[in-house]
C-alpha cells in the first residue's frame, strides 16, 4: 500500500487566544466534539490516507497529548516498523515561529534520514477536517511541484507536501536561506522552488481562538458538516474509553445535540456538545454549551453559551449565561455556584 | 476456562450465524464481555475460551484479548476450538469433554485451581472472593449458587446442602425442589481432582460428558468435598428472546443491581470508535440507553440503542432493543421488539406486542417481509 508518505505533525503551536483551554495542555490536546482531541483529525486523516509512519513534534505541556496517543494503538500505529514517533523539543528556550519549524526538525534529522518514504506531509495539529492526502500527493507529483501548500479558499491551512530529500535540504541550509519554517518557504516571492497551492474543497476549520473553537464545535450540529467529518469509510479515531452507553432519564429532553458515551442525562439539553461521562441533573437546562469530559452539573442549573472544561462541578441552582458571540469558559476541575469558593 | 461453544437455539435467528456468547447485549456489549471482564477485574489473566458453534465472529471479536487487557506475555486469552487428532476429529460433545480435550492446555500451566465459566450469563462477580471461599473450605469443588424463586426451581440445577453449605445432593430441574439454591454454572475445582475425574469420565462410555449431569453427581457420590458458594446480586440467563429482552430492560431501571457505570468494575468490550450520538432537532430520547454513532430523528423511550443505529423522523420506538447498525424507517411504530443487527425496518412498519402483552417480536432479515405496514 501507500508507503510513499511520511506524516509530520507540528504540535508546538501556542495560541494565546485559546489560553483558557490550554493552560494544562497543548493546543493539539484540546478536547473537541465530545470525545476527540484536536490532533485526532490530522492523525486519523494521515492513517486513513495510508500513512504508516507519523512523527509528532510537541513542545509545551505535552503530558496529556502523550497520554492520549499512547503507543498509537487506537490509530493502528503500534507497528514494529514505522508507526508513531514522538520528538519533544530538546530546548524550551528556542523560539518556534510557525508550522514546520526547521530548527526542531534539525534536532531529529536522523529520523528523516532513516525513513524510507519519499514524501512528507507536514501539518499543524489543530485543523478540524477530513481529508485524503492521496489525491494531494498524486496532484503534487503530476504537477511537478517542489512544495505544495494546502489552502482553503485562498487561505493557508498550514499543511505542506514536500519531497523528503528537499525537506532535509531545507533543514540543512536554513542558516543560509533564512527560512525558519515551512511558511517562510512557501511565502518567499523570490523562491527558486516550484511552489504550488492545492485547494481543499471540504469542510476545514483551524481552531485558534475561543470564539472559533465554539463556532467549529457548533458546526458539528449541522448534518452536512457532521456527514463530511465523520464518514463511515474514513473514521476519525480517538482513544477509546470503555464507557457504557449514555443513560437518558425519564425526564430527559435532548434536542439538536451531540452526546458521547457514559453520560447520565436527567435534564434538558439543546444545541450542545456533551462529552464522555458527563452528568446533567434534573431540572437543569443546558443551551448552546460545550460540556467536557466527566463534568457534573447538578440540579436546576441554567447554562447558556458556556464552555465547561473537564472535571468541573456546577453546584445546584447555578446560572451562567454569556452572549453567544463570546462564550464563557469554566476552567478544568473548578467548582462553580452556591457553596463554591471561587 | 470459559465455555463459549453454545448454540443458544432458543434465541432463534439471533444465533443463526452467531454463537450465543457473541449475542449483543446492553447497547454496547456482547454476552461474553461479562465473564471476560469479570476475569480481568478478578485478577485472572489466563483464560481459555472454548468455542465450537459458529465461531467466526466470536473468534475475531476476542482477537488477542486486548479489549479486556488479556493480551499478555504470560497467559492471556487463548481460543480453544475442537481439533483433529491422528485418528479422528473430536467435537466437544459435552461441557466436561470440552475441558478434557484441552488437558494439554491446562497441563501447560499446571494450575492449582481451575475456574469453569459459561458464556451465557449476565452478571458481575469477583471470582477471587469465590476462590478464597474455596480455599477456606478446603473444598475439592465449589459451585456458585443463587437463590431463585421457588416456583422457578424446576428450570434450574438445584443444590441441596447441609447447614455448612456442603453439597449433599444435586437435582437437575426437579419437579418438587427441596431447596432454592440454583447452580450458576460457575465452578472452581482443585485441578488435580478435576483432572482425575475428567480422565475417568472420558473412559466411561455411559457418560454424557457434562459437568452438571456426570462430573458433579459422581463427585458427590464419592463423598468428595463440594461446597455451595452463595452469590448475591444480579444474575440472568439470557437464553431466550424473552429473557434477553427483559435483561436489557432491567438496565433502564435506575436502581438496577447491574451497574454499568461503576468504574471500579468496568465491563470492557471492543469499542466501535464511532462519533458521539446525534439527537436531531425533532428527536427525543427518554429512559433509554444510547451508544455511539447513533442518529436519532424520531422518538425513543424505554429502549436500548446499540452503536450505529438510525431512527428516522416520525418513528416512535418503545420498550425495544435495537441492535447495531439497524435502521428504523420513517413513521414506524415499534413496541416490545428486538431488532436484529443491521436490519432495515421499512418506513411505516408497525410492530406491536401480540395477544399476550409479554410477546416480544424478534425482527430479523428473514421476518421483516412478514411485518405489517401502513
Amino acid at each position: 500500500m501507500n508507503k510513499q508518505l511520511l506524516g509530520v505533525i507540528d504540535a508546538t503551536t501556542v495560541h494565546d487566544d485559546l489560553q483558557e483551554l490550554s493552560i494544562h495542555r497543548s493546543v493539539a490536546a484540546i478536547p473537541f466534539g465530545g470525545r476527540y482531541r484536536l490532533i485526532d483529525f490530522i492523525l486519523s486523516n494521515m492513517v486513513n490516507s495510508g500513512i504508516q509512519s507519523v512523527a509528532i513534534f510537541p513542545k509545551f505541556q505535552y503530558r496529556s497529548l502523550m497520554d492520549h496517543l499512547g503507543s498509537g494503538r487506537n490509530w493502528d500505529l503500534n507497528r514494529k516498523r514505522d508507526g508513531l514517533f514522538f520528538f519533544p523539543a530538546p530546548n524550551l528556550d528556542k523560539h518556534y515561529t510557525g508550522i514546520g519549524t526547521l530548527d526542531h526538525f534539525a534536532d531529529n534529522l536522523d529520523f528523516f534520514e532513516r525513513s524510507t518514504q519519499d514524501y512528507a506531509v507536514i501539518s499543524n495539529s489543530y485543523t478540524v477536517f477530513n481529508m485524503n492526502f492521496q489525491p494531494l500527493l498524486d496532484w503534487h507529483i503530476k504537477s511537478g511541484c517542489d512544495i505544495t501548500e494546502v489552502q482553503k479558499e485562498g487561505k493557508s491551512l498550514g499543511i505542506y507536501l514536500v519531497k523528503k530529500t528537499l525537506l532535509m535540504d531545507l533543514v540543512l541550509t536554513r542558516n543560509e536561506t533564512g527560512y525558519s519554517n515551512m511558511r517562510d518557504v512557501v511565502t518567499d516571492l523570490d523562491s527558486q522552488f516550484h511552489l504550488c497551492y492545492y485547494n481543499f474543497e471540504g469542510y476545514a476549520s483551524m481552531v485558534n481562538t475561543i470564539e472559533n473553537y465554539f463556532k467549529t464545535s457548533m458546526d458539528l450540529l449541522k448534518p452536512e458538516v457532521w456527514k463530511e467529518l465523520f464518514p463511515k469509510e474514513r473514521p476519525i479515531l480517538t482513544k477509546v474509553k470503555d464507557e457504557p452507553p449514555t443513560r437518558y432519564d425519564v425526564d430527559a429532553s435532548v434536542r439538536n445535540s451531540m452526546v458521547a458515551n457514559g453520560g447520565m442525562i436527567e435534564g434538558t439539553v439543546e444545541n450542545s456538545i456533551i462529552a464522555r461521562g458527563v452528568k446533567i441533573g434534573k431540572g437543569t437546562v443546558i443551551r448552546n454549551c460545550i460540556i467536557m469530559q466527566k463534568t457534573q452539573i447538578k440540579e436546576n442549573c441554567l447554562l447558556d453559551s458556556v464552555i465547561v472544561d473537564k472535571d468541573a462541578r456546577i453546584e445546584a441552582g447555578t446560572v451562567i449565561t454569556a452572549p453567544a458571540e463570546s462564550p464563557a469558559v469554566i476552567r478544568k476541575g473548578t467548582v462553580q455556584g452556591v457553596g463554591s469558593s471561587s | 476456562m470459559l465455555l463459549a461453544g453454545g448454540k443458544g437455539s432458543r434465541l432463534h435467528s439471533l444465533t443463526k450465524n452467531l454463537a450465543k456468547p457473541a449475542v449483543p447485549f446492553g447497547g454496547k456489549y456482547r454476552i461474553i464481555d461479562f465473564p471476560l471482564s469479570n476475569c480481568t477485574n478478578s485478577g485472572i489473566h489466563t483464560v481459555g475460551v472454548l468455542t465450537q458453534y459458529q465461531p467466526l465472529l466470536l473468534n475475531s471479536y476476542i482477537g488477542i484479548g486486548s479489549a479486556w487487557d488479556l493480551d499478555r506475555k504470560d497467559g492471556g486469552v487463548t481460543v480453544l476450538p475442537p481439533y483433529a487428532e491422528s485418528s479422528e476429529v473430536k467435537w466437544y460433545s459435552g461441557t466436561a469433554s470440552a475441558i478434557f480435550q484441552n488437558l494439554n492446555y491446562l497441563d501447560q500451566y499446571d494450575p492449582e485451581y481451575v475456574l469453569i465459566l459459561s458464556g451465557d450469563h449476565i452478571y458481575k462477580m469477583n471470582y477471587e472472593l469465590m476462590l478464597n471461599y474455596h480455599i477456606e473450605k478446603g473444598a475439592d469443588a465449589t459451585i456458585s449458587v443463587i437463590e431463585v424463586p421457588w416456583e422457578e426451581t424446576n428450570r434450574f440445577g438445584i443444590m441441596n446442602t447441609d447447614s455448612d453449605l456442603r453439597i449433599t445432593e444435586f437435582e437437575e430441574k426437579p419437579d418438587v425442589a427441596k431447596n432454592n439454591l440454583a447452580s450458576m454454572g460457575i465452578y472452581i475445582f482443585k485441578w488435580s481432582v478435576l483432572r482425575e475425574y475428567l480422565i475417568r469420565d472420558d473412559q466411561n462410555t455411559e457418560s454424557s460428558h457434562d459437568f452438571g449431569k456426570d462430573i458433579i453427581p459422581l463427585l458427590i457420590q464419592e463423598n468428595m468435598k463440594l461446597f455451595a458458594y452463595p452469590f448475591k446480586g444480579y444474575w440472568k440467563d439470557v437464553g431466550t428472546v424473552q429473557s434477553l429482552w427483559e435483561a436489557n430492560m432491567d438496565l433502564l431501571d435506575k436502581d438496577c443491581e447491574l451497574n454499568l457505570f461503576d468504574h471500579s468494575w468496568r465491563i470492557y468490550s471492543v469499542n466501535p470508535n464511532q462519533p458521539p450520538q446525534y439527537i436531531c432537532p425533532d428527536g427525543g430520547v427518554s429512559e433509554s440507553l444510547v451508544n455511539e454513532g447513533c442518529k436519532i430523528e424520531g422518538e425513543v423511550s424505554r429502549t436500548v440503542v446499540f452503536q450505529g443505529v438510525t431512527v428516522k423522523k416520525g418513528a416512535v420506538v418503545k420498550e425495544t432493543v435495537i441492535m447495531p447498525d439497524a435502521i428504523i424507517g420513517h413513521n414506524c411504530v415499534i413496541e416490545k421488539a428486538i431488532i436484529s443487527p443491521g436490519v432495515y425496518v421499512p418506513d411505516g412498519t408497525i410492530i406491536r406486542p401480540g395477544e399476550s402483552a409479554n410477546d416480544i417480536t424478534l425482527v430479523s432479515e428473514e421476518t421483516i417481509g412478514e411485518l405489517q405496514s401502513n
